[in-house]
C-alpha cells in the first residue's frame, strides 16, 4: 500500500493533469464555445471506467463519463484495446447529452496493463443537421440534429481512420472548427495517457492503483458522513417545464428523494413521456443533473470522482422526457436537465437550507439575434442571460448569476456587441419591473437587456426561455419569484411576448426586451429586519406598496 | 557621510523594510521593523531609524506600501458613488455573471463596493462611432451632486460607455461635479483605463476613487515628516507594474501601487538576471501563507492586463484593468497547516496560522502544526537563530503539534516530518510548473531566483522536482523587494481599444496611433518632471483572428512594419500560444499597448566578501531532508562566506532574515556580487517535458 504522502502527491497531480487536458483543449480548439463558454470537460478514470479525477468547464458533464466509458468497454472489450487507440462517442442514448457533444476516450497502459483512461467531452459549434449550430429548437427527430458517432475507433493503435474525418468534414457547415474540436479532444486525452503514464513510472504502477482505490474510498467516505448528517425520509416535489418549443403545454414533473444513512435515491417516476420538441434529455444527462446537486449538497468544492457518487442512485423509467429515447431530439436537453436538477433541489431545500437556496429562474435563457450586414454577410449575437437566484435560509439571494447549467461563464458586455453588431444595448439593469420572491430573505434580481436593431435590414430572434410560466419558488413562507420572457416592443409601439420562439423577424427600430426572473424568497416576509427593508427601500430595489402590502407588520 | 543615498522602504505585512545603496561606495544595508498597520509612515521611520543613515543624505526615496490594498481588504476605503450611463446602473453590481464555485447552490458575489442608492444614472450617451446620441445633461448631474453632498459621499467614480474611446462626456462631468464638490475626489474611468468592457473599467474607477483619499492622506502625512526631516524630494512609488513613480501620479491614480510589494520583487530579479547574464528567470517568493511564482521571459516580467484582486478558484473577484506583474500565487508558505480532511487524507493548507497566532513553535497560542513547525523538527532552521533572534521558537511546541499526525499515520516523527515537507514540495511544484511548462516554457532555459523568508528554505528541493537550469539566492532574500524597488525605472503603460481589420489599417495609419498616444505618454511624464528625451518607448498590439475573443500581444519594432511581416509575427506568436494558426483568416486589432520607461542608474547588490577572506567554519547538525531522510549536514554562515567559496550539499546556510537548503545532489558557490548559485551535481537524465500547453 502506497503511503499517504505519495498518495496525496499522486491525487494532487492526477487533478492537474485534468487542469492540464482542460488547458490545452481550450487553446487548441479553435471554436469560441470551447474557449469562451468553457463547454466541455476532461477526466481520467480507472480501468473500469469509474472517475478518478475530472476538470469541468460545466456542471453539465458532472456524470457522463462513467457510462461513456463503460458503453466503449461494451463495444470493445478491453482485451481487445492497444496503445494508441482512441474511441469516439456522442450518441445522447448512450451516456452523452446531444450530438454536438463529442467525447473521446483513450485507454492508458502502464507495462501492458490497462491501467484506466482519458476522456474529454467537447461542444463542437457544429456537426451538421438542420441549423447552423446543429440544435434547432424545433427539431422532432434526432436525425436533424446532425452527424451521430455510435462509438467509433477513431486511432486505432495511433494510426487514424481518415474515412471517419472525411464523413465529419463533408457533413459539417464549419469542417476547420470541427475538425479543430476534434483535434482538440485528442490531444487531451493524450496528453492524459502521457502524464499518467510519467507518474506510473515515476511511482509504480501499484502505488497509482492504489491511489485510484484511495481516491474512491476518500470519496465515498465523505459522502457517507454527509449523508448521516440529513434527515432519513422520503422527499418529494413537482414541477412543470413551461413548454417543449413545439407546443406551450406545460410538461408535469416530479421526484422522489428517499434519504438513507448510506444512500440517495432520487425515483423520477410519473414525469411526463418524452415530448416532440428538443427539450428532451436521456438517461447521462439526467444523471449528471442529479451527480450536479447531489455534489452540491455533499460538498460543492470537492473533487469529482466516482466513490463520491457511489451512495446516489437513480430510478426513471425509459421514455421519459428525462430520459428519452431514440429518435427523441435532445438538442436543447440541458433546459430539462436544469429542471431535473431543481427537482430534487426544491425536494430538498427546506431540509438542508446550509447547502440550497430557493428557486432559481433556472433556464439558461438562451437566445440569438442574427441576421444580414448589407454586404450580405451573416451576424449572429449568441448568448444566456443572467438570472435570478433564491434566496438562502440567512442571506438574500444573489442577482444576475449564470443559471445552473453553465459555471464560470460570462456575459457579453455592451460595449463588445455594440461594436460586433448592429444593436444599441439600451438597458443592461436588474429586473426591478416585476416582483421579486419576498421573504425573510428576498430572492436576488434578474436582468432586463434590451437591444435596439440597427440594422438597416432587419433581423430575427430565436429564444428558449424556460420558466416563462411556472415562476421560481420560495420557500417555508418565502412567495415566488417571476418569470423569464421576452417582449419585442415594436417600432408601432406594438408589444409581443413569448417564452420560446424558433424565428421570430425583426424591424429597424424594433426594440428586443429580454427579461429574467426574480428568484423565490425564504421565510414568512413578516420576520424580515427592517434594516433590510429600508435598505431594499434605499435601494429603489422594492416600492413603498410592496411594504405596505407584504411586509405588514414590519416597519422599515 | 555621503550625501547620495538611494533608499527603498518597502511595508509588508509583518516586517517593514529599509535597504540603503550607497552609489559611491557600492554598498547596500538593510534594516528591519516592525509593520504599524494603525499608522504605516511610523513604521517607515522606525526602519530608516535602525538603519541608522542621516535622512539628509537620502538622494531619492521609493516606497512600496500596502495602504491600498490595506485598506481594500479591510474595506475601509471612503464612501464612493458610481456615476453612470442611463440603463447601466446596475453593471457594476451585474459584472460579468459568471459563477466560479459552480456547484455551490448559494452562490454569492463579492459585494459591490458602491452600494445600488449611490449609484446614478446621468444623462447621456456616446454611441460605439463617437456619436453623441444624447448630450451630457448637467441640470442632471446638478442633481446627483446634491444627493452626494447629502449622503456624505467623499469619492465619485464615473463610467460612461464607451468613454475608453470617447472620453469627452466623462471629462465634462467631472469638471462640472468638481465645481460643484471641490472637496471630492473624481475618478473618471478613461483616466486610468483606455480598454472596452464597462464592468472592468468600471470596477476598475471604482477601486481608484475607493482608495484616493486615503492614499492622499497617507502620502500627505509622509510628505509632511519627510519635508521636516529635510529628505529629498526625490520621492516614488513602486507601482504593480514593475516600474515607478512619483507620488504625484500615485495620487491620481492609487490603484496602480495595488501589489506594490510583489511587483518590487520581480523587479529585482531582472536586475539579478541583468547582473549574472541570464533574462529567462522563474521568480519564487515564500511567506507565511502563500507561495508566488512569476516568469520572466527576454529580460521582460508576464504583466497582465487581465488582474482580479481578491481572486480565487471560487470567486471572480473585483476586476482591476491596470497593468500588474502576472504572479501565480497558491496557499502555500510557512505557516500552512498540516490536517487530515474529513475523509481521512492528509493535507497541506490552504488554511494558515499565518503571523497571528503563527506557527505552533512561535508559543503564541497556535496549536495546529505547520511547514515552519517541520522544518524546525526536521533540523532546517535553528531556534536559537530564527529571524536573527528576532523571535524565540520552541521545539517542544512543534513536536507536541506534529505528535497527532504521526501517530495517525504510524510513522515516527522523523518520517513524518519528511513526508511532509517531500508533499509541500511537490504541491509548490505544481505552481511552479503554471508559469513555466503550461505557458510553453521549457524550466532547462530558466533560472530560479528564490527570495522571501522561505524561498530559499525551499528553493532547492523544487529546482531539482522542476528541472531548472540553476538555482540563486541574492544577498538580501528578506528584504528582497524593497531592494528591488531601488532597480526600477519610472514607468508609465498606456493603452488604446481601436478595434479595426489590419487590411484597413495599414502601418502609417497604427504609427498615427503611436505617435498621439507616445506624445500624451511623453506629457504626462513632462508633468511629472522626467524630460521627453530621457524616455524610452515600447509599442504592441493585441491581435486576434475574426470572430475571436483570445488576443495575443505582438511587438510592434522596425521589422513588423510591413503588413506582410506584422501578420507573420502574429501567426507565428498565434502558434506559440494557442497552437495553430489560420492564414486565411482575416485580422483584427484590437488594443493598442505603449509602455515608457525612464532609463535609470544601475543598482548593486554590493560586491561579496573577498575570497577567502576568513575561512568558514561551518558547524555540523542531522537535518531531515524530503528525499534521503536524516543526514549530517554542514551549517555554513552566510556572512562568512567569500566570492569563489565552494561546497557539496548536504549544507545549510544561515543569515538574519533568511536560511537556504542545499540539497544532498547540489553544490553551491558564492558568485562575486555575493548570490548563492545552486547547481544539481550531475543530471538526472531526465527526458525532455512535455511542454507546449497554456
Amino acid at each position: 500500500m502506497a503511503d499517504a504522502f505519495t498518495q496525496e502527491i499522486i491525487r494532487s497531480k492526477l487533478l492537474a493533469v485534468t487542469g492540464e487536458m482542460g488547458t490545452i483543449l481550450a487553446r487548441t480548439s479553435m471554436s469560441p464555445i470551447v474557449y469562451e463558454v468553457l463547454d466541455f470537460a476532461c477526466g481520467i478514470t480507472d480501468a473500469s471506467g469509474e472517475v478518478v479525477a475530472q476538470d469541468n468547464g460545466l456542471c453539465l458533464f458532472t456524470g457522463t463519463f462513467q457510462p461513456q466509458v463503460t458503453s466503449i468497454l461494451e463495444k470493445f472489450p478491453a482485451a481487445t484495446m492497444r496503445a494508441g487507440d482512441v474511441y469516439m462517442t456522442n450518441s445522447p442514448y448512450g451516456g452523452g447529452t446531444h450530438n454536438p457533444d463529442v467525447g473521446l476516450i483513450m485507454p492508458i497502459f502502464s507495462d501492458s496493463t490497462l491501467i484506466g483512461f482519458g476522456i474529454s467531452v467537447t461542444h463542437w459549434t457544429e456537426i451538421g443537421g438542420k441549423v447552423l449550430g446543429s440544435i434547432a429548437p424545433d427539431s422532432t427527430e434526432i436525425y436533424q440534429e446532425g452527424l451521430q458517432f455510435p462509438r467509433l475507433k477513431l486511432y486505432d493503435h495511433g494510426e487514424i481512420n481518415q474515412a471517419i474525418v472525411d464523413i465529419i468534414e463533408a457533413n459539417v457547415r464549419l469542417p476547420l472548427m470541427s475538425i479543430g474540436d476534434l483535434n482538440a479532444g485528442v490531444a487531451a486525452v493524450r496528453i492524459a495517457d502521457r502524464r499518467v503514464r510519467e507518474i506510473a513510472e515515476r511511482y509504480g504502477q501499484d502505488a497509482l492503483l492504489d491511489t485510484f482505490e484511495g481516491i474512491m474510498a476518500h470519496g465515498e467516505a465523505i459522502a457517507l458522513q454527509r449523508l448521516a448528517e440529513i434527515p432519513p425520509g422520503v422527499y418529494r416535489a413537482t414541477d412543470f417545464i413551461d413548454g417543449d418549443g413545439i407546443s406551450e403545454d406545460l410538461i408535469p414533473i416530479q421526484v422522489e428523494v428517499t434519504i438513507r444513512p448510506d444512500r440517495f435515491t432520487a425515483d423520477f417516476t410519473g414525469s411526463a413521456p418524452q415530448t416532440a420538441g428538443a427539450i428532451n434529455c436521456s438517461r447521462g444527462a439526467l444523471m449528471s443533473a442529479c451527480k450536479t446537486v447531489f455534489k452540491a449538497i455533499i460538498g460543492p468544492q470537492l473533487p469529482s470522482n466516482e466513490g463520491l457518487f457511489r451512495p446516489f442512485e437513480l430510478i426513471a423509467p425509459d421514455g421519459t422526457v428525462f430520459t428519452a429515447t431514440r429518435p427523441a431530439a435532445t438538442g436543447w436537453y440541458y433546459e430539462s436537465s436544469a429542471n431535473a436538477t431543481e427537482l430534487i433541489w426544491k425536494a430538498l431545500a427546506p431540509a438542508l437550507p446550509e447547502s440550497l437556496s430557493a428557486g432559481s429562474y433556472l433556464s439558461l435563457c438562451a437566445y440569438y439575434i442574427g441576421g444580414q450586414h448589407e454586404n450580405g454577410d451573416y451576424w449572429l449575437l449568441t448568448t444566456p442571460q443572467d438570472g435570478g437566484w433564491g434566496a438562502c435560509a440567512d442571506r438574500d439571494g444573489e442577482s444576475s448569476l449564470i443559471a445552473t447549467t453553465d459555471g464560470d461563464t460570462y456575459n457579453y458586455p455592451a460595449e463588445v456587441i455594440e461594436t460586433a453588431f448592429p444593436l444599441t444595448m439600451l438597458r443592461n439593469s436588474f429586473n426591478t419591473d416585476n416582483a421579486v420572491g419576498h421573504g425573510a430573505y428576498r430572492g436576488g434580481f434578474g436582468t432586463i437587456r434590451e437591444y435596439s436593431i440597427t440594422s438597416p435590414a432587419g433581423a430575427y430572434l430565436q429564444a428558449s426561455l424556460g420558466r416563462s410560466v411556472t415562476p421560481p419558488w420560495g420557500v417555508n413562507g418565502g412567495t415566488n419569484g417571476s418569470t423569464n420572457y421576452f417582449e419585442i416592443v415594436r417600432a408601432s409601439g406594438q408589444i409581443e411576448r413569448g417564452g420560446r420562439t424558433a424565428n421570430r423577424p425583426l424591424q429597424p427600430g424594433d426594440v428586443v426586451r429580454i427579461v429574467t426572473g426574480n428568484g423565490g424568497g425564504w421565510g414568512d416576509p413578516r420576520d424580515r429586519d427592517p434594516a433590510a427593508i429600508a435598505r431594499d427601500l434605499a435601494d429603489e430595489l422594492v416600492g413603498r406598496d410592496d411594504i405596505a402590502a407584504i411586509y405588514n407588520g414590519a416597519k422599515p | 557621510m555621503n550625501s547620495a543615498l538611494r533608499v527603498a522602504v518597502d511595508i509588508g505585512g509583518t516586517f517593514t523594510d529599509a535597504v540603503i545603496f550607497d552609489p559611491e561606495s557600492g554598498t547596500v544595508r538593510e534594516a528591519k521593523s516592525s509593520t504599524t498597520p494603525h499608522e504605516f509612515s511610523e513604521g517607515v521611520f522606525d526602519a530608516l531609524d535602525v538603519s541608522g543613515i542621516d535622512l539628509t543624505a537620502i538622494e531619492q526615496l521609493i516606497h512600496g506600501t500596502t495602504v491600498v490594498i490595506n485598506a481594500i481588504t479591510q474595506r475601509s476605503g471612503v464612501k464612493t458613488a458610481l456615476i453612470t450611463t442611463p440603463g447601466f446602473r446596475d453593471a457594476l453590481h451585474i459584472g460579468r455573471g459568471n459563477r466560479p464555485d459552480m456547484y455551490n447552490l448559494r452562490f454569492h458575489k463579492p459585494e459591490p463596493l458602491v452600494p445600488r442608492r449611490l449609484r446614478f444614472e446621468a444623462s447621456e450617451r456616446m454611441l460605439v462611432d463617437g456619436t453623441e446620441q444624447i448630450p451630457l445633461d448637467c441640470d442632471r448631474l446638478r442633481e446627483i451632486a446634491r444627493l452626494c453632498a447629502e449622503d456624505g459621499v467623499e469619492a465619485i467614480a464615473i463610467c460612461f460607455l464607451h468613454a475608453y474611446a470617447w472620453p469627452a462626456h466623462e471629462r465634462a462631468a467631472r469638471a462640472f461635479l468638481s465645481e460643484l464638490l471641490p472637496e471630492i475626489s473624481i475618478t473618471c474611468s478613461s483616466d486610468i483605463c483606455r480598454e472596452w468592457r464597462e464592468y472592468e473599467r468600471t470596477s476598475t474607477a471604482v477601486l481608484n476613487a475607493y482608495v484616493q483619499p486615503i492614499l492622499e492622506r497617507y502620502l500627505a502625512n509622509l510628505d509632511a515628516t519627510l519635508d521636516r526631516q529635510s529628505v529629498s524630494d526625490r520621492r516614488f512609488v513602486m507601482l504593480s507594474n514593475g516600474g515607478s513613480a512619483t507620488f504625484d501620479f500615485a495620487r491620481e491614480q492609487p490603484i496602480q501601487l495595488v501589489e506594490s510589494g510583489p511587483a518590487g520583487g520581480i523587479a529585482g530579479a531582472i536586475a539579478i538576471g541583468d547582473e549574472i547574464g541570464e533574462t529567462h528567470l522563474i521568480t519564487l517568493d515564500v511567506g507565511g501563507t502563500t507561495a508566488k511564482c512569476s516568469v520572466i521571459v527576454d529580460g521582460d516580467a508576464a504583466i497582465s492586463q487581465d488582474y482580479r484582486l481578491e481572486w480565487t478558484p471560487w470567486s471572480p473577484g473585483y476586476p482591476l484593468r491596470i497593468p500588474v506583474v502576472d504572479i501565480v500565487e497558491i496557499g502555500a508558505g510557512g505557516g500552512s497547516i498540516v490536517w487530515f480532511d474529513e475523509g481521512g487524507a492528509l493535507r497541506i493548507g490552504p488554511k494558515s496560522a499565518g503571523a497571528d497566532p503563527g506557527p505552533a513553535c512561535y508559543g503564541r497560542g497556535g496549536a495546529e502544526p505547520t511547514i515552519t513547525d517541520a522544518m524546525v523538527l526536521a533540523g532546517v532552521l535553528d531556534p536559537a537563530a530564527f529571524l536573527g533572534g528576532r523571535l524565540t521558537i520552541d521545539p517542544e511546541l512543534s513536536a507536541r503539534a506534529f505528535q497527532p499526525i504521526a501517530d495517525r499515520l504510524e510513522l515516527s516523527m522523523t518520517e513524518t516530518v519528511s513526508g511532509v515537507l517531500r508533499l509541500f514540495g511537490e504541491l509548490t511544484v505544481e505552481a511552479l510548473k503554471l508559469v513555466s511548462v503550461r505557458r510553453g516554457y521549457d524550466p532547462r532555459d530558466f533560472t530560479l531566483i528564490a527570495y522571501g523568508g522561505g524561498g530559499p528554505i525551499h528553493a532547492g528541493l523544487l529546482a531539482n522536482e522542476l528541472g531548472v537550469k540553476r538555482l540563486v539566492i541574492p544577498c538580501f532574500p528578506g528584504s528582497f523587494s524593497a531592494w528591488g524597488m531601488l532597480t526600477t525605472r519610472p514607468r508609465l503603460d498606456s493603452s488604446r481599444t481601436l478595434v479595426s481589420s489590419l487590411a484597413e489599417t495599414p502601418h502609417e495609419k497604427r504609427d498615427e496611433v503611436f505617435t498621439s498616444m507616445r506624445q500624451e505618454a511623453e506629457s504626462t511624464l513632462a508633468s511629472h518632471g522626467f524630460q521627453a528625451g530621457a524616455i524610452e518607448h515600447q509599442c504592441a498590439i493585441d491581435c486576434r483572428y475574426h470572430g475571436q475573443e483570445h488576443t495575443v500581444r505582438v511587438p510592434v519594432d522596425a521589422e513588423s512594419a510591413s503588413e506582410e511581416s506584422f501578420a507573420n509575427r502574429f501567426h507565428q506568436l498565434h502558434a506559440q500560444h494557442y497552437t495553430f494558426r489560420l492564414d486565411q483568416t482575416p485580422i483584427e486589432l484590437v488594443n493598442f499597448r505603449l509602455t515608457s520607461t525612464v532609463p535609470v542608474d544601475r543598482v548593486r547588490q554590493g560586491t561579496a566578501r573577498p575570497p577567502h577572506a576568513t575561512e568558514p567554519a561551518p558547524s555540523s547538525r542531522t537535518v531531515a531532508f524530503a528525499h534521503g531522510g536524516p543526514q549530517s549536514t554542514a551549517i555554513y554562515q552566510r556572512t562568512e562566506l567569500g566570492a569563489g567559496f565552494s561546497a557539496h550539499g548536504p549544507a545549510i546556510i544561515e543569515e538574519s532574515s533568511s536560511t537556504s537548503v542545499v540539497q544532498s545532489d547540489q553544490h553551491f558557490t558564492i558568485d562575486r556580487f555575493g548570490n548563492i548559485v545552486i547547481d544539481r551535481i550531475q543530471s538526472s537524465g531526465k527526458e525532455r517535458p512535455e511542454i507546449g500547453h497554456a
